[in-house]
Parts: structure tokens; sequence; C-alpha cells
């Protein structure tokens, strides 16, 4: 791997987006950053993990949080904050990995080696990997699917500009149902190398 | 009755928009103060001599702007004589950050006492205490708590419990002086107090007050920073007082003039100079001295902050015309049945419980013409209750992280370095420290003043 190759996963809950991103990681044989950014950062920052932990891609909650000239009390926005710093150093040191959410696509744009991603599903397969995974019923999985889903739309909207999952925001947005998360992935490195010629 | 009502839903509206921060502060006040112009004034009460007494602009005019004449307060309206003196400080304060002064201050404290953690933990607290009683907390706690971290990385101890002590003392500082807090800076120039005044009465309370902080922080926090901080420290591994400063010549400026205000102000009441004066000759003096930083100082300057406060007067205003405060303060009064005794205790613990949530500045501003007609209307002495206010609103914002701006930035700048402060972490202990120092202010007040 010679060129820098920082690439960004937006996904929806039951999607398969973190196989995708793990697989992508595989195969370009770059670091994977999804639930263990967290540690990462705890391990640059030398801070007990513990300290970080439950605060994880949550919005802030506007009523116990307050800004002074630009400083938030909000937990929950200092961690985000945190990990952004942390992520933009990354890249700013030349380090190629993948990246899932944390609002990469936004926060890392200005690299031009970054391609971000949104992966979505159909509502049927979103349900029954959620059902599979986690030995839920329907109507469970539903609700959480549903939970899961607007606590991450609200994250990423309080902090970019962009909506949580506007193929607008994105370089390429793909609905891993159609070609099952294989296939998915497949098109997409092929997409990713035709991106790193150009 | 519709300018009472308008002036109430516009009020309230304001300390909706200012909890959800939907939109910036400033905005909320600015927006409020045009719509109580237009309805509360225009269209309620059909006076233009209310929007012209509101808006206040001739105060600046007046002698008594710029020198005590003895007539007391600055009346109702905007008080142009706050945003003064807060412009002043600001331009100072940012004149003293760009030198590295607040750094250069705090690492030779760390020097001085041979960086051992719970002298540094006892010194630290003394000065977020002293620097602010003069200069504003959020300036204070922005630098402690960033030096602080340094030296937690450095010698291995958990930085948050110094982080939140000095917290509770920068606002405990605050509390002590005029200048200190800009409740108290508002409530000082509405009813004409001077900073002697503050002192000899807030700064009193504090200093009892102080007494108990320290031992009350000491034991809650003895055990947390001894748990790596007793090892020996390699003193020259540790980075040197003079490497803070970043320009001598302007440092040794930056000295003087902040000696100066010091001075200026705590001598006020006898050289006549309000803290208007003060203000625009401590910036001037900053902005001279300055050369070519003056532009890049005036641009630093929170301008936001300033319109806000502008915004907010004209608002309390409208309720103060309508005379919905007065029904306030005669609801106070029916219910504390013209004992004062009572009356203490309500302004003092209702203040500091609405400066745990609520920003205290909207709601000192607020309580101002209360405790005026509280004071007419049952014959109370004024001062007495404008430092159980003071008291109640500086030290009530310790107990929340939202409660006061030192708070947010401390807890802020703590937590972007990863030692992040949660709402449940910050009120095990600063809960019990403002019940504490409220307590002891009330006892004080009773003892010293009934």
């Amino acid at each position: 791997m010679t060129s820098q190759l920082i690439i960004s996963v937006g996904r929806e809950f039951g999607s398969g987006g973190h196989e995708i991103a793990k697989d992508l990681a595989e195969h370009y044989q770059i670091e994977l950053l999804d639930s263990n950014l967290l540690t990462e950062v705890a391990k640059h920052k030398e801070l007990e993990l513990h300290h970080l932990e439950g605060l994880e891609e949550k919005r802030k909650i506007k009523l116990f949080s307050r800004t002074v000239r630009g400083f938030s009390s909000s937990p929950e926005e200092n961690l985000a904050l945190l990990q952004f710093d942390y992520l933009q150093k990354k890249a700013a040191e030349g380090n190629s990995f993948v990246v899932v959410g944390r609002c990469s696509e936004n926060i890392l744009r200005k690299f031009k080696c970054l391609i971000s991603i949104f992966v979505l599903a159909d509502r049927k397969c979103k349900m029954e990997r959620v059902m599979k995974l986690y030995e839920m019923s329907e109507s469970m999985a539903e609700k959480y699917i549903r939970e899961r889903d607007m606590e991450r739309k609200r994250y990423h909207n309080s902090f970019c500009e962009g909506k949580w999952g506007d193929s607008r925001n994105y370089d390429l947005s793909v609905n891993s149902s159609k070609l099952g998360l294989d296939e998915t992935t497949e098109m997409l490195i092929e997409y990713i190398d035709r991106r790193r010629k150009k | 009755m519709l300018a009472q009502i308008f002036a109430v839903v516009i009020f309230v509206a304001m300390f909706i928009f200012i909890v959800t921060e939907i939109v910036e502060r400033h905005v909320v006040s600015l927006i409020c103060a045009a719509l109580t112009m237009i309805l509360v004034f225009g269209v309620g009460m059909g006076s233009m001599e209310a929007v012209i007494e509101t808006i206040n602009i001739q105060s600046i005019f007046r002698t008594e702007f710029w020198y005590m004449t003895g007539e007391g307060g600055a009346g109702s309206g905007i008080n142009w004589e706050t945003i003064a003196f807060i412009f002043g400080m600001m331009v100072m304060v940012e004149g003293m950050a760009r030198v590295g002064f607040f750094r250069w201050l705090c690492m030779l404290i760390a020097k001085l006492v041979k960086y051992k953690v719970i002298s540094i933990f006892i010194t630290f607290m003394v000065l977020s205490t002293i620097l602010a009683m003069f200069i504003d907390s959020i300036t204070v706690i922005l630098f402690l708590v960033a030096v602080t971290i340094e030296l937690a990385q450095l010698l291995k101890f958990n930085p948050i419990p110094m982080i939140l002590a000095e917290i509770f003392c920068a606002n405990l500082g605050g509390s002590a002086t005029m200048c200190g807090d800009p409740p108290n800076i508002i409530i000082g120039t509405s009813l004409g107090y001077s900073f002697g005044e503050f002192l000899g009465n807030t700064g009193v309370i504090a200093g009892v007050a102080f007494l108990a902080v320290v031992p009350y922080f000491y034991f809650a926090f003895r055990k947390e920073l001894l748990v790596n901080g007793s090892e020996a420290v390699d003193y020259r591994s540790m980075p040197s007082p003079a490497s803070a400063i970043q320009d001598k010549k302007g440092f040794i400026i930056s000295s003087v003039i902040f000696i100066c205000t010091v001075i200026l102000l705590v001598t006020h009441a006898q050289t006549g100079l309000t803290v208007s004066s003060i203000g625009v000759l401590v910036a001037i003096g900053t902005l001279v001295t300055a050369g070519k930083s003056a532009f890049v100082l005036l641009k630093k300057v929170d301008y936001k902050t300033l319109l806000f406060f502008v915004g907010l007067f004209v608002v309390i205003g409208g309720l103060e015309q309508t005379g919905i405060l007065e029904m306030m303060a005669g609801f106070i009064g029916h219910i504390s049945g013209g004992n004062i005794m009572v009356m203490i205790a309500i302004i003092i613990w209702l203040s500091a419980i609405a400066s745990g949530f609520v920003d205290n500045i909207p709601f000192a501003t607020t309580m101002i013409p209360i405790i005026k007609s509280l004071s007419v209307a049952y014959g109370v002495d004024l001062s007495v209750l404008a430092w159980t206010l003071a008291m109640g609103t500086d030290i009530g914002g310790s107990a929340t992280p939202i409660g006061a701006s030192a708070n947010v930035v401390g807890v802020a700048t703590a937590s972007r370095e990863g030692y992040i402060i949660r709402w449940g972490l910050y009120c095990r202990k600063m809960v019990p420290a403002t019940l504490m120092v409220v307590l002891i202010s009330m006892l004080v007040i009773y003892v010293r003043y009934l």
C-alpha cells in the first residue's frame, strides 16, 4: 500500500455496513476503526477506557448542557470532538484506515484520499439480520432498528451540515440487500480501485 | 394588561431559547429586545418614553456615568456602565493572555510548591479564588485547567478533582468582589455599590466560606490525588515559568496595567471614578500599549456576550416597566410575611437553585428590581438583599456543570483532553459544597446584618 487511503462507511443499523467495512479493511490491509476507536483514543490520551464509555455516537442532550464561547459542557459532544480530532490527526499523519460512522464522511472531507460510502438495506433484510444477530423477535428488532437509526441520525445531524444518509453527502450510497454483502463489497472494491487510479 | 402579557411571554420565550440553545443566546436576547420594544412598549403601552428610558443611551452622557456624584444606581434599562466595564476588562484580559501572564503565574506557583500535588491543589484553589476576584472566571478557569491538565500528565495524577475545586473557587472568588462575576457587576452598577462595599460584605462572606471550602475539597479528593501523585519528581523535566512568557515587554506592561486596574478598583470609592470609567481607561491603556496587536485584541473581545447583555437589559426593562417585577416582589413579600429572615432565605435559596440550572446573569438582572421593590415595600435594608442575591446567584451556579460559565469552560476544557466530567461525577462533589457555602452565607448574613 503506497498511497494513502481513507474509507468512510456510514450505515443503517442492520445493513451490514460494519461487515463491509471490515472486509474492505482486510482487503486493503488497513486498520478498521469502529467500536475500537474509543480504545484507540483512550490509549492515545493515556486514559482509562471506562471514563469514555457510554457516550459514543450519541447526540448531546441540550437541556443538560450549555455552550459558552464555543465551549460545550456536553460529555457526548466533547467525546465526539475528541474522536474527530483523533481521526483528523491520524489522517493528517498519512495513515490509511477504514472508519465506520463518527461523521467521518464530513470531518475528513478535506482529505483527497477519502472515499465515502453509505450502506443502506431493505427493511426485510435488516430485520432478518438483526433478529438473527441479537436473537430478537420481529417486533423487538423493528423497534431496535428504529431507535438505533434515530440515535445515529440525531448524532450525525447535530455535528454535520449534511443530513445522515442523504446521498449527496457520500461518494456512493449502496443498498446491500440487492447484491448481498460479499458482492456489494466486491463492487465497492472495484469502485475504490478505479477511484484510486484517477 | 396586554403589555404585561407580552412582557412575560417574551421573557419566558427568551429563557426557553437560551436554555435549549436552538439559537445563540445573543441572537435570542436581541430578537426578544426588539419584540419588547415593538410589542410591550409600542403595542401594549404606546409609550415612546419607556423606549427611551430602556435604551438609556442618555446615561452615557451624564457625569455620574464617568464620575461618582453620590446618586446611586444606573436606573432601569440598558446598563451601559456594566457593558463599558466588561468590555474594558475583556480587552485587558486578552492582552494578558496574549503575553502568557496566566500560564506563567500557574507554572511559577507549581514550581514554588516544588510540584507537590497536594500543595498545587491547595495553592491553585487560592489562586483561582484570588484571580477570579478581579478577572472574569472564564479566563481564570481556561488557563488554570489547561495548566492543571499539563501538570497532571507530567506528575501522573488525576486532574478532575483539582479542576472541580478550581471551578468552585473561581465562582467563590467571583462572589467576593464587584467585578468578579457578571451578576455582581450588574448588582453593583444598578444599585450604586462600590468595589470596597462588595469586598467588605460579600468578600467577607466568601472569605469565611473559603475557610470551609479548602478542607472540604481536601478531604473529598485527598485519596484520588495521592494515587500516583506522591512520586518523586525531577524538577528539571518540568516546563519553566519563563517559557510561558511570549513577549517580555508586553508581559511587563500587562502586569503593570493589571496592578493599576486592581488599585483603581479598590480605590474607586475614594477617587470617584466609576467602574465604567475604569473599564474605558483600562481598554485604552491596553490598546495603546499593545501597538500593532491592538486590532487582534479588539477582534478577540467577546462581543456576543456584550450584545447578549444589551438585549437582556431591554427584556428585563419590559418586565420592569409593566410592573411584573413589582408583582413578583409583592409575592415574595407576601410569602415571607414581611419577615426579613424568611425573605433572605427565599432570595438566597431561590437564587442558588435557579442559578444551578439557568444562566445566573438574566436571573440576577431580573431579581434586582424585585429586591428594590421589596426594600421599599417592607423597609428592608437594600444592601442586605443585594449581598444575599449576589451570594445566591454566584455560589448556586457551582452546583451543576451548566450553572455558571466557568463550570462549562472548565468541564469542556477537561473533556476535550479526555477527562470527561459527567453530571454524576460533577454533582457528587459540587452539590454538597454548594449547599454548604450557601448555608454558610445565609448564616453569616443573619449573624452580621440582623
